[in-house]
Order: structure tokens, then C-alpha cells, then sequence
């Protein structure tokens, strides 16, 4: 547990001192600023109860939301591994005294790291519809925004890992993991296409396409929960998969 | 410390290493000698766990490393080949997490890091970022970095390269001055290195183990062949004959012109010559025709031909060669001026 903790902290580190990171902040913060921004006027010509729907729309009502993370995911998640393998510093990592599952968590725990940090400015806008608004907002809703924001997170950074863990370089895991999450995305969107009742149901739930809807609504839906969970726990079971058979190349 | 039986690597249908087998005691410093692309790395990397082996057992300290691979691990101090670091990360704090990494306590952490700073004389760069360091610098710190934590076992893969002349000494002495208390296991194919730190060489060619012994004993099977180095001046045609004709003497490996210019020539032999001393038959050929001696010296069997031979005849040459007898003496004087 020790050595979870170790890689974690320099998987973090690296990846602050790295520009990656603040390229990817900023423009993830201008983004969402500019969404949010948008969202505030349609529903400052509303009347009455605009708040609480504010931030519902913002965490879940749009596609607006989902997009951003199909792109910024990847470029989050792509060096996890791949990168150790392709400047070799895989090699003093996997012949130090550490389990790869040790290797994998600390690097998965890197990455939920980073995914709050990215989502830890926008309690301020939180704050900005809390103290300008006339009504009060729903903390309950709020609570379970972020809980339902959070497993988004253990489901999305799981399987960037697994993917920077098979790819062969950073650019081929950030291409693997925009299929997948995409290719899921899109299937989420099929809902609006003409498939039957049940199939919908099961293509929006697939896609988390609806997730952010329900939980920013404060419905906490534990389907959800477990599905994300159980996607993340395959992930990170295959991830270590991966490393340990790359010993025998 | 170590024991290898029947190690075998195969990459699909190519045998990277072929049933390699050997043990290194507790407190040997040893080297691992092969061209590039012998199996050296391969073997070194299932040694410390990086590899899995397609065959074979491995022993370090005792413990099986395929079946407990962590234990094993826990025991050894590695310096990967190209010394892969993390560029973006201080020398310091680089080794505090691979301290940390290898299970050094924290209360330790601190004194482990600054002794193996001092060892591997690199205190002066500590809070350098390691991206920013030069080669030579950056080797000492994936060497630093296999002394962390004191391990008992050093498994070096080639230590030395990318350092200048001065740093190279300096790793030898480091190297020689852990012999005894620890147990070194290095690579390399520079041939004064094993030479002068290793108190046992393992020749490894094409994945397999075609030598083994201590450097001295590996040059004294080569004797059987030696060369004499004449360099004289006179006519060339008469010293010719006179070398050729002079006893112990079998061949002239070949006839180099100095100084051709004005009257005789300065001409340098090489000779190839019968075991025991045949220097002064030839100083009597020369002396014979009236020429004059300006060099007459043996040609010391280094390494370097002990390697080149076993690493460059085909299998079957190999094989025979440590038990070739020596030619018989034809001048059994004893003295060997070099």
C-alpha cells in the first residue's frame, strides 16, 4: 500500500511540472467557463427557479458536457504507462520490489487525482448561482452532481489507464481510449435513433449518456454507481494483466 | 547469491538465451562479457524480474525469483542499460522516491539517499533537474539509484558507458571497493573493464556461455599462440629470409614500412612464433645479416583476443579451443622479455 501511495505521488507531481497539465486546465476551464456562461443567459431570461436548473443543465443537460471529456480524457490518461514504456523508465519501475497491482493503483489513484482537480473550480460557479441567485440551490442535488461527476471519473480514467497500459505509444492510448469512450458515446446517442423502448434504455445506460442527467436532477441512481464501478474494477484487472505479461516479451 | 540452471529466453523462434547455467558466491564481483546483441541484457533482465524466463531457474539469496518475484527483487540493486530516469524530476527527489519505492523506511530515507549521493559522487548535482544533466552524470544516477537501498546484490548493466576516462576509473574503484560485501554482477563489452574489476568473467555469445574463468586464466589458454614484434631496419628481401628462417619462428603475420625513406628501410614484423622465448633466435637472425634492432618485444595476449576468438570462430572452433595444447617449445629458455 506503501508503494500505491509512492507512485501516486510522483505520478501526480510529474504531471504538474509537466505543461500538459496547465494546457489542459486552461483550456478545459475556458471551455467550461464559456458553457456555463452561455447556460447563465438562456436562463437569466427565464423566469423564477432558474438556479437549480442552471446547474442541472450545466453537469448534465447538454452534450456540451460529455464532448470536452471524449477529448480531454485521453490526453489526461495517455502517458499514464505508456509513456514509462516508451522512455524505458518502465524497466527500474517493474524490477523495483512493487506488485503490479500496486503499479496499476498508483497510477489509477494519479488519475482520479487529476480528474478533481479539473473539476474543483467549477464549485465556483456553484458559489456564483448560490450567491447571485434568489433562490436557494439544492445541496442535496449538488452533492449528488458531484458523486455522479466523480464515478464518471472511476469509470473514464479506468479505462484511459488500460489503454495507455496495452498502447504502444501516448498517441496510439489517447486514440484507443477516444474509440472507446466515444464509441460508447455514441451508442448512448442511439437512443434517439429508431430502436425500440428497451434497447434505448439499455444504449443510454451503456453510454452514461444519461448519468450526469439523473445525478445533477439529485437522483442518485446506483445503477450507475455500479456499472461504473464494475467497468473500472475489469479495466484495472486488465491493466495489470497487461503489465505482467509484458514481462514475458 | 545467485544461481542460474538451464536459463532460456526464445523471442518466438529466436533463442535469445540458450540454457545458461551458473552461480556467483556472496561477495564476488563478476562480469558479464559479449559483443552487442549476445543475450547479456536479456539475461540480466530476467534476473531482476524485468523478463520472464521461457525456461530455466533462478536463485538469488536463495529465493526462487520466478515463484517469489518481489522477495527476490527486494534484494537486488539494478542499473538498467540505458539508464531510463525520469527527466522531468530532481536528482534528490528521484532518489527519495525510489527509496521509498524499494522500501526504505522514511526515518532512513534521508541518510540512504546522501550515502548513495556520496558514493556515487554526485552530491554536487542533487537539486539538478535530471533532464538537464549530461550523460555521465546521468549514469551515476541510475547507479545511485541500484545503492539506494543497500541492497545486497548489484546487478550493473554496462556501468560505465557515457562516462569519460576520469568517471570510468572512479566507477571501477567504487566498483572494486564494494567487493567483499557485496555481490556485483556487471555487463560490459569493453574488455579493461572486466580486466580490472571483475574477479571472475562469463563469456556469453549468441544466448550461450562459451567462457568462464578468472581474466588471467582465460589469457593463459590463449598462449598457445603469441606474437613477436621485430621492428628493424635493413634490406627488406634479406630480413625476410632471416625471419623466416629463424628458429621457433612459423610466420610472418605481416611487414609494416616505418621509414622508407634514404637507404634501408625501417620495416615492423609481426611474427608469429613458437611457445617459450624465440626473441633471442630472432635478435641472431638479424644480428646474422648485419641489420639493426630497434624494437624486439612479445605481444601480450589481452582480453581482447581471448574475446575476439571465442566471439568471432564458429561454435565448434570455440569449443575446442581452451583445451588446445600449446605447441611444442623449440626453445625452451625460460625469461620472458616483453
Amino acid at each position: 500500500m506503501n508503494a500505491v501511495w509512492t507512485i501516486a505521488k510522483r505520478e501526480v507531481f510529474s504531471f504538474f511540472v509537466s505543461p500538459i497539465a496547465y494546457v489542459v486546465m486552461t483550456v478545459w476551464l475556458l471551455f467550461f467557463g464559456i458553457v456555463f456562461y452561455i447556460l447563465a443567459l438562456v436562463f437569466a431570461q427565464q423566469p423564477g427557479g432558474a438556479e437549480s436548473n442552471l446547474l442541472t443543465a450545466f453537469f448534465g443537460g447538454t452534450t456540451l458536457f460529455y464532448l470536452p471529456l471524449l477529448v480531454f480524457t485521453p490526453v489526461m490518461t495517455m502517458r499514464l504507462l505508456a509513456e514509462e514504456r516508451s522512455s524505458g523508465t518502465i524497466e527500474p519501475l517493474l524490477t523495483a520490489p512493487v506488485s503490479e497491482v500496486s503499479v496499476v493503483l498508483g497510477k489509477y489513484f494519479a488519475a482520479l487525482t487529476f480528474w478533481c482537480v479539473l473539476w474543483a473550480p467549477t464549485l465556483s460557479y456553484v458559489w456564483l448561482v448560490a450567491r447571485a441567485g434568489k433562490n436557494t440551490v439544492d445541496w442535496g442535488a449538488i452533492g449528488a452532481t458531484y458523486l455522479g461527476l466523480f464515478s464518471v471519473g472511476v469509470f473514464y480514467m479506468a479505462v484511459g489507464l488500460f489503454m495507455s497500459a496495452i498502447a504502444r505509444n501516448q498517441i496510439v492510448a489517447a486514440m484507443l481510449t477516444f474509440l472507446v469512450l466515444g464509441g460508447l458515446f455514441v451508442l448512448g446517442l442511439a437512443g434517439y435513433a429508431n430502436v425500440g423502448d428497451e434497447m434505448r434504455a439499455i444504449f443510454e445506460y451503456l453510454g452514461l449518456w444519461t448519468q450526469m442527467a439523473a445525478f445533477s436532477k439529485g437522483i442518485v441512481d446506483t445503477r450507475y454507481l455500479v456499472y461504473d464501478a464494475s467497468i473500472a474494477a475489469a479495466a484495472l484487472f486488465l491493466s495489470v494483466r497487461a503489465l505482467s505479461s509484458g514481462r514475458g516479451n | 547469491m545467485i544461481e542460474v540452471d538451464n536459463l532460456t529466453k526464445a523471442y518466438g523462434d529466436r533463442l535469445a538465451v540458450k540454457n545458461i547455467r551458473f552461480s556467483v558466491k556472496q561477495g564476488e564481483v563478476i562480469g558479464f562479457l559479449g559483443p552487442n546483441g549476445a543475450g547479456k541484457s536479456t539475461t540480466l533482465r530476467m534476473l531482476t524480474g524485468y523478463l520472464t524466463p521461457t525456461d530455466g531457474t533462478i536463485r538469488v539469496g536463495g529465493i526462487d525469483a520466478i515463484e517469489h518475484p518481489i522477495e527476490a527483487r527486494r534484494l537486488i540493486g539494478y542499473m538498467p542499460e540505458s539508464v531510463p530516469l525520469y527527466g522531468e524530476m530532481r536528482v534528490d527527489e528521484y532518489l527519495r522516491y525510489r527509496a521509498s519505492l524499494k522500501g526504505v523506511r522514511r526515518a532512513a530515507l534521508k541518510s540512504r539517499v546522501d550515502a548513495s549521493l556520496q558514493l556515487a559522487n554526485i552530491t554536487d548535482v542533487r537539486y539538478r533537474i535530471i533532464g538537464q544533466l549530461s550523460k555521465g552524470y546521468r549514469s551515476r544516477v541510475g547507479l545511485a539509484d541500484a545503492l539506494v537501498a543497500d541492497p545486497p546484490l548489484l546487478v550493473l548493466d554496462e556501468p560505465t558507458a557515457g562516462l569519460d576516462p576520469n568517471q570510468i576509473r572512479q566507477v571501477r574503484d567504487l566498483i572494486r571497493g564494494m567487493a567483499g560485501q557485496k555481490t556485483v554482477l556487471l555487463s560490459t563489452h569493453i574488455l579493461p573493464e572486466v580486466e580490472s574489476t571483475c574477479g571472475r568473467v562469463l563469456i556469453i555469445h549468441k544466448g550461450q556461455l562459451v567462457g568462464e574463468g578468472a581474466p588471467a586464466q582465460l589469457r593463459i589458454a590463449q598462449e598457445g599462440r603469441q606474437a613477436l614484434v621485430v621492428e628493424t631496419r635493413g634490406p627488406r628481401e634479406t630480413l625476410d629470409a632471416a625471419l623466416k628462417t629463424a628458429a621457433g619462428v612459423r610466420a610472418i603475420l605481416d611487414t609494416a614500412v616505418m621509414d622508407g625513406q634514404g637507404g634501408a628501410p625501417l620495416l615492423r614484423y609481426r611474427l608469429e612464433v613458437e611457445s617459450g622465448d624465440v626473441a633471442e633466435a630472432v635478435f641472431a637472425a638479424v644480428a646474422a645479416v648485419g641489420c639493426t634492432l630497434r624494437e624486439l618485444r612479445r605481444e601480450q595476449t589481452s582480453l581482447e583476443d581471448v574475446f575476439a576468438s571465442l566471439t568471432t570462430a564458429d561454435h565448434a572452433a570455440v569449443d575446442a579451443q581452451p583445451t588446445e595444447p600449446a605447441a611444442t617449445p623449440s626453445s625452451p629458455d625460460a625469461g620472458v622479455s616483453s
